[in-house]
C-alpha cells in the first residue's frame, strides 16, 4: 500500500548516514525549533522536570522534552489547559514537547485498568469513580496540550505476555486506534502524530503492524511495548526488524529507552529518538551517569571525594569554578543528596547533560562516519575488560558490522 | 587617607579586615543605614540581609541559581551542618586541601561575604546541656557535642570571612536560673577568648577571619563582666556583634556601637523585623522566608507599604499569597505585579500553583526565589526610608496596611528532612508530613512502565513506587529517622 500523504508539521533533513552500520543523522525542524538527531528527551512528567526551572533545562541543552499526558490530564485538567493556552505557555517552555498517549500510564500504574475496543478503562485515582480514556479523547487532550509531537492511544501490553492472541488483538486494535487517532486530529498543521508500532516480541507480527501504520503516513514513527522488561536480544530484533522497514526520511522513536548502552546500540540499528525518565529519577537518589558506569554517590566511599561528579564533563555542576562551573564535587553531593532538594538539582542537570552530550557526540560520530569506531571506545570506557561487555549489545552489533570483540 | 603615616599603620593591619561604615544615625536605639565591606567582596548595605543556608545552599536554591536569580552578597552558614562525622572521624569539609575550603566545598562565588556560626538558625533545642568546654549541637544524624577548641580549629581552617563566637544559651529552654545566667556570661567570655587566641597564630600573609561576638539573651547586669570586659580587653578585636535578642540593643555598651549587629533573634514577620530596625539592628538573616516558601507561601509586601485605599479603611492586606490555593489555577498573573524576580517576570500563579498541587519540587524553587526577591526589595525599601528620615511614618503606616502576621500554612510543605523538624520541647519531634500516599500494596516493582527499566545493579537500583510515578513523593530522608530514639548520646561526655 503507498503511503497517503498526511500533513505534518515537521521537516526531517538527513545529515549524514554510517557506512557500516544503520545509524542516521539528521535534523528534525519542529515547530518550536529544529532539534538534532538522534535525541534523547527528558521527561517532564508533570510539566517540570525534578526541580529545575525551564532555563536550567535549556542551559543543558535540552530543545526538546515530554510531557506525560495522564498527568497533564488529571493536574492541571483540559479545561484550564485550555483556558492558559497549552502547555509552552503553562510551563514557560519556549521549545519543543513530545506528550505520550497517556493510555500506557493508564494501565501501568491503575492496575485496575481494563481496554475494550472503546478505549482503557479506569478508576479515577482521586475519587474512584469509572472512566475512559478513548483515542478520541487522549488526541483531545493532546490537542490542548498542544506538544509538538503527539502520540496515538495504543493498546499496549507487556511484551513478555505468552499470550498470542491478545498480543495480536492488541496490535490491530492500535491500528483500528490509529485510524480514529487521525480522524479525531484537530490540527495536523502544527501537532505531528506518530503511530506507535506494537506487536510485541513476535517479529511477524511487527512487520504486519508497521506495514499497515506505515500506510497511514504518520510524519513520524514510534516502536513501542519495548522496555518492558524482556530481553534484550528481543529487544534488538524487534528495533532492527521495524527500522529495517521504515522509510528514510522519518523519524523513528523508541519509546521508554534510556540507558547509555542501549542508546548507542538502538541508533546504530537505526533509532533516532528515546526517552526515558530514569537518568532524572535516578539522580534522587544520588546516582551519577558517567562514561564509566553509574555511581551511587550516597556511598560513604564518596564522602572524602573531592573530585568533580565526572573528570572531564563540562555541565555546570562538573566545570571548575575557575572557567565559569561550580566546581561541585562528588563530596558535596554526598553531602547535600537526600537532606536538600538542592542535591537532586544539581544531579539531575548533571545526568540530563550527560544524555544529551552523548548524543551530541553520536552524532558528530555518525556525521564523520566514524560511529563504529566510537562504539568500541563507548563499551571500552564502561568496561574495563571485554569479557564484562553485555552479549546482546555485541551479538546486536555484529549484526550490524560491528564486532566489539575483535580488535 | 594618603598620609603616609597612615599608610605605613594600614601595613600592620592584617591584610583584609572587615569595615562597617555608618552612613546615617541619629541617636541610639534609632534605626540607621551602613555598609559592610571586605575586599574582594561586594558590599552590604545595611539594614541588610544574609543568605540562612542549610548544608551549604539556602533551601531549593541550587547554586547556578544562586548566581543567576537571588541578589544576595552574603550567606550565613551553620557549622553543625558540616560535622556529624565527627567526634569519630574528622569531617569531609577539613580534608579539603588549598584556600578557602569552605566557600569552594559549597560553590560560593568569590565575591560574596561568607558568615559561620555554630549553630543553624534558628537552632534546634538539644537535649544535651552546653559544658564548659563545650556546646551541644544537632547534626543530620543526631545531637553532637562541640569544643571551643574544635570550633576555633574549625574557623582556622575553613576561613570564613566572619566567625560568630560560640554562645553560652541553653536554647529551648523556658526559665533560666541566675547562676546558670553568670555560667552563660563566663564561658562566652572564655570562648571568645579562644577565638582570639587563635586567630592570632594565623601569619599575616593568610586571610583572617573577622569576629563578631554574641551578646547574650541575658539581663545586662547578668553578662556585665563579659560586656566589660569585650570592652576593654576585646573592643579592638572583635569587628562586629550577634545580638540574640534584640530589646538589649538599649544595653549594649557605647563602645561597641561603631560595630555591625547581626541578630540572631529570629524574626517571625517583617513587623518583627522593622521593630529590630527600629532599635538600630543592621543585619539579619531571616528564617520566616524559607518557612514561608516550604508553606507555598509567595511573600507579598513592600516596604513603605502602597498607599490605603479610602475605600476599604478596616482591611488590612495579607503579608502573603497562599499558592495552595486553587483559586490561582487560572490565574495568568504574576506572584507580585512589581516584582522582577525570575518567578515574576517568566510564570505565572496558574503553573505554580499546579506545581505545588502536583508536588513538583519546582514549585518551591521558584517561590524561593521570589520571596528572596521581596525581602530584597523590602530591605531596600527600608534603608531609602531612613535615608529619607520617614522610617517611622512608614513603619506606621505598613503596620497599619498589613496583617501583623504571615498567613497560616494550609497545604503540606517538602517533607521534612530528618533533622529540620522543629521540636518544641527536647528531643520530641514535631508532626511530620504524613508518609506520602501509596497503592495498596505498597512498593511494587513495575516492570511493563513507561520509562522505566528493570535496574541489573541493585546498588544503584531504585525502587520505584506508584506513588513517586504520580508525582506524590518529593525528596524524602533516605537515612535513619531521628526520633528520642535517634539521639545519640553515646557521644556526650557526662
Ligand atoms: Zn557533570
Ligand atoms: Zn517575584
Amino acid at each position: 500500500m503507498a503511503p497517503v500523504p498526511m500533513p505534518s508539521a515537521l521537516t526531517f533533513e538527513l545529515l549524514g548516514k554510517c557506512s557500516v552500520t544503520k545509524a542516521r543523522a539528521a535534523t528534525l525542524i519542529l515547530p518550536h525549533g529544529p532539534v538534532p538527531l538522534p535525541i534523547f528527551m527528558p521527561v517532564a512528567t508533570q510539566a517540570s522536570l525534578k526541580g529545575l526551572t525551564p532555563e536550567q533545562l535549556e542551559d543543558q541543552g535540552c530543545k526538546l522534552c515530554l510531557n506525560n499526558t495522564y498527568h497533564l490530564g488529571l493536574k492541571p485538567g483540559q479545561a484550564t489547559l485550555d483556558a492558559i493556552g497549552g502547555a509552552h505557555k503553562f510551563q514557560s517552555w519556549p521549545h519543543n514537547i513530545l506528550t505520550d498517549s497517556g493510555g500506557f500510564q493508564m494501565v501501568s500504574l491503575l492496575k485496575l485498568a481494563k481496554v475494550t475496543e472503546e478505549g482503557v478503562q479506569f478508576l479515577s485515582p482521586h475519587d474512584g469513580t469509572p472512566m475512559l480514556l478513548t483515542p478520541e479523547h487522549s488526541i483531545s487532550l493532546q490537542n490542548s496540550i498542544g506538544s509538538d509531537i503527539i502520540m496515538q492511544l495504543d493498546d499496549v501490553i507487556a511484551t513478555t505476555s505468552p499470550d498470542l492472541a491478545r498480543m495480536t488483538e492488541a496490535m490491530e486494535r492500535s491500528v483500528r486506534w490509529l485510524d480514529r487517532c487521525i480522524q479525531a486530529h484537530k490540527y495536523p498543521e502544527r501537532q505531528n502524530l506518530f503511530c506507535i508500532i506494537q506487536g510485541g516480541l513476535d517479529l511477524d507480527l511487527r512487520r504486519r503492524c508497521t506495514a499497515e501504520m506505515v500506510a497511514r503516513g504518520t510524519p513520524g514513527i514510534a516502536i513501542g511495548g519495548l522496555s518492558g522488561g524482556e530481553e534484550k536480544d528481543a529487544y534488538c530484533k524487534v528495533v532492527d526488524t521495524c527500522t529495517g522497514l521504515l522509510p528514510e526520511k522519518k523519524p523513528r522513536y523508541v519509546m521508554g529507552v534510556g540507558y547509555p548502552e542501549d542508546l548507542v546500540v538502538s541508533v546504530a540499528l537505526g533509532a533516532d529518538m528515546f526517552d526515558c525518565v530514569w537518568p532524572t529519577r535516578t539522580a534522587r537518589f544520588g546516582n551519577a551517569i558517567t562514561h564509566q558506569g553509574v555511581l551511587n554517590l550516597r556511598n560513604a566511599a564518596y564522602a572524602e571525594d573531592f573530585g568533580p561528579i565526572e573528570d572531564g564533563c563540562e555541565c555546570i555542576c562538573c566545570r571548575s569554578q575557575e572557567i565559569g562551573g561550580l566546581g561541585i564535587t562528588r563530596a558535596y553531593i554526598y553531602h547535600v543528596t537526600a537532606k536538600e532538594t538542592v542535591g537532586a538539582h544539581l544531579l539531575t542537570m548533571h545526568n540530563v547533560y550527560y544524555q544529551l552530550n552523548l548524543m551530541k557526540r553520536v552524532r558528530e560520530a555518525i556525521m564523520e562516519d566514524r560511529y563504529p569506531a566510537f562504539l568500541r571506545k563507548f563499551f571500552r570506557q564502561l568496561h574495563d575488560d571485554k569479557s564484562k561487555y553485555p552479549n546482546w549489545a555485541v551479538d546486536a552489533l555484529r549484526g550490524v558490522g560491528v564486532d566489539l570483540m575483535s580488535d | 587617607m594618603t598620609d603616609p603615616a597612615s599608610l605605613s599603620h594600614l601595613s600592620d593591619l592584617p591584610p583584609e579586615m572587615l569595615e562597617f561604615t555608618i552612613l546615617k544615625s541619629t541617636t541610639a536605639l534609632a534605626p540607621r543605614l551602613g555598609r559592610v565591606s571586605l575586599p574582594g567582596r561586594k558590599d552590604i548595605l545595611t539594614p541588610g540581609f544574609l543568605g540562612n543556608t542549610s548544608r551549604g545552599a539556602i533551601p531549593h536554591i541550587s547554586q547556578d541559581n544562586f548566581r543567576k536569580c537571588v541578589g544576595l552578597n552574603g550567606i550565613y552558614v551553620p557549622i553543625e551542618d558540616f560535622i556529624e562525622k565527627m567526634p569519630h572521624q574528622t569531617p569531609p569539609v577539613f580534608q579539603i586541601n588549598g584556600s578557602d575550603p569552605l566557600r569552594r566545598f559549597i560553590a560560593l562565588p568569590k565575591d560574596r561575604l561568607l558568615v559561620l556560626g555554630a549553630r543553624r538558625n534558628p537552632p534546634i533545642p538539644s537535649p544535651a546541656a552546653n559544658t564548659n568546654t563545650e556546646v551541644a549541637l544537632l547534626t543530620s544524624v543526631g545531637f553532637r557535642s562541640m569544643s571551643s577548641e574544635y570550633y576555633t580549629a574549625a574557623a582556622r581552617k575553613l576561613q570564613p570571612d566572619i566567625v560568630v563566637g560560640l554562645a553560652d544559651i541553653p536554647f529551648g529552654q523556658e526559665a533560666v536560673g541566675t547562676r546558670r545566667k553568670d555560667k552563660m556570661s563566663d564561658r562566652t567570655e572564655t570562648w571568645m577568648r579562644d577565638l582570639i587566641a587563635k586567630r592570632n597564630t594565623i601569619d599575616k600573609e593568610e586571610s583572617r577571619y573577622s569576629i563578631f561576638a554574641p551578646i547574650l539573651p541575658i539581663e545586662r547586669d547578668l553578662q556585665s563582666w563579659y560586656l566589660e570586659h569585650l570592652v576593654d580587653d576585646m573592643a579592638d578585636k572583635i569587628q562586629g556583634v550577634g545580638i540574640y535578642d534584640s530589646f538589649l540593643l538599649d544595653s549594649l555598651p557605647e563602645e561597641l556601637h561603631h560595630l555591625p549587629r547581626l541578630s540572631f533573634d529570629t524574626p517571625s514577620s517583617p513587623q518583627a523585623l522593622l521593630r529590630q530596625i527600629d532599635l538600630g539592628m543592621d543585619l539579619f538573616t531571616v528564617p520566616f522566608i524559607s518557612d514561608a516558601s516550604d508553606a507555598g507561601i509567595a511573600l507579598n509586601f513592600t516596604f513603605p507599604a502602597p498607599r490605603k485605599f479610602s475605600d476599604e479603611p478596616n482591611s488590612r492586606q495579607s503579608l502573603g499569597i497562599d499558592m495552595w490555593q486553587t483559586e490561582h489555577a487560572l490565574s495568568m498573573t504574576t506572584l507580585t505585579e512589581t516584582c522582577k524576580c525570575y518567578a515574576c517576570t517568566k510564570h505565572h500563579r496558574a503553573y505554580i500553583q499546579h506545581l505545588l498541587s502536583a508536588k513538583e519540587m519546582l514549585g518551591w524553587v521558584l517561590i524561593q526565589i521570589h520571596n528572596h526577591t521581596i525581602l530584597d526589595s523590602f530591605f531596600a525599601g527600608i534603608r531609602h526610608s531612613i535615608e529619607n528620615g520617614t522610617f517611622e511614618e512608614d513603619f506606621t503606616d505598613f503596620n497599619a496596611y498589613y496583617e501583623p502576621t504571615l498567613p497560616e500554612k494550609t497545604g503540606q510543605g517538602p517533607r521534612v528532612r530528618g533533622y529540620q523538624f522543629k521540636s518544641a520541647d527536647h528531643g520530641k519531634p514535631a508532626k511530620k508530613n504524613p508518609k506520602a500516599f501509596r497503592q495498596l500494596n505498597g512498593e511494587v516493582k513495575l516492570h511493563a512502565i513507561h520509562g522505566q527499566q528493570p535496574n541489573k545493579k541493585p546498588e544503584v537500583g531504585d525502587m520505584i513506587d506508584d506513588a513517586a510515578l504520580v508525582g506524590l513523593i518529593d525528596i524524602e530522608y533516605m537515612g535513619p529517622e531521628i526520633g528520642v530514639e535517634g539521639l545519640d548520646l553515646k557521644d556526650h561526655k557526662a
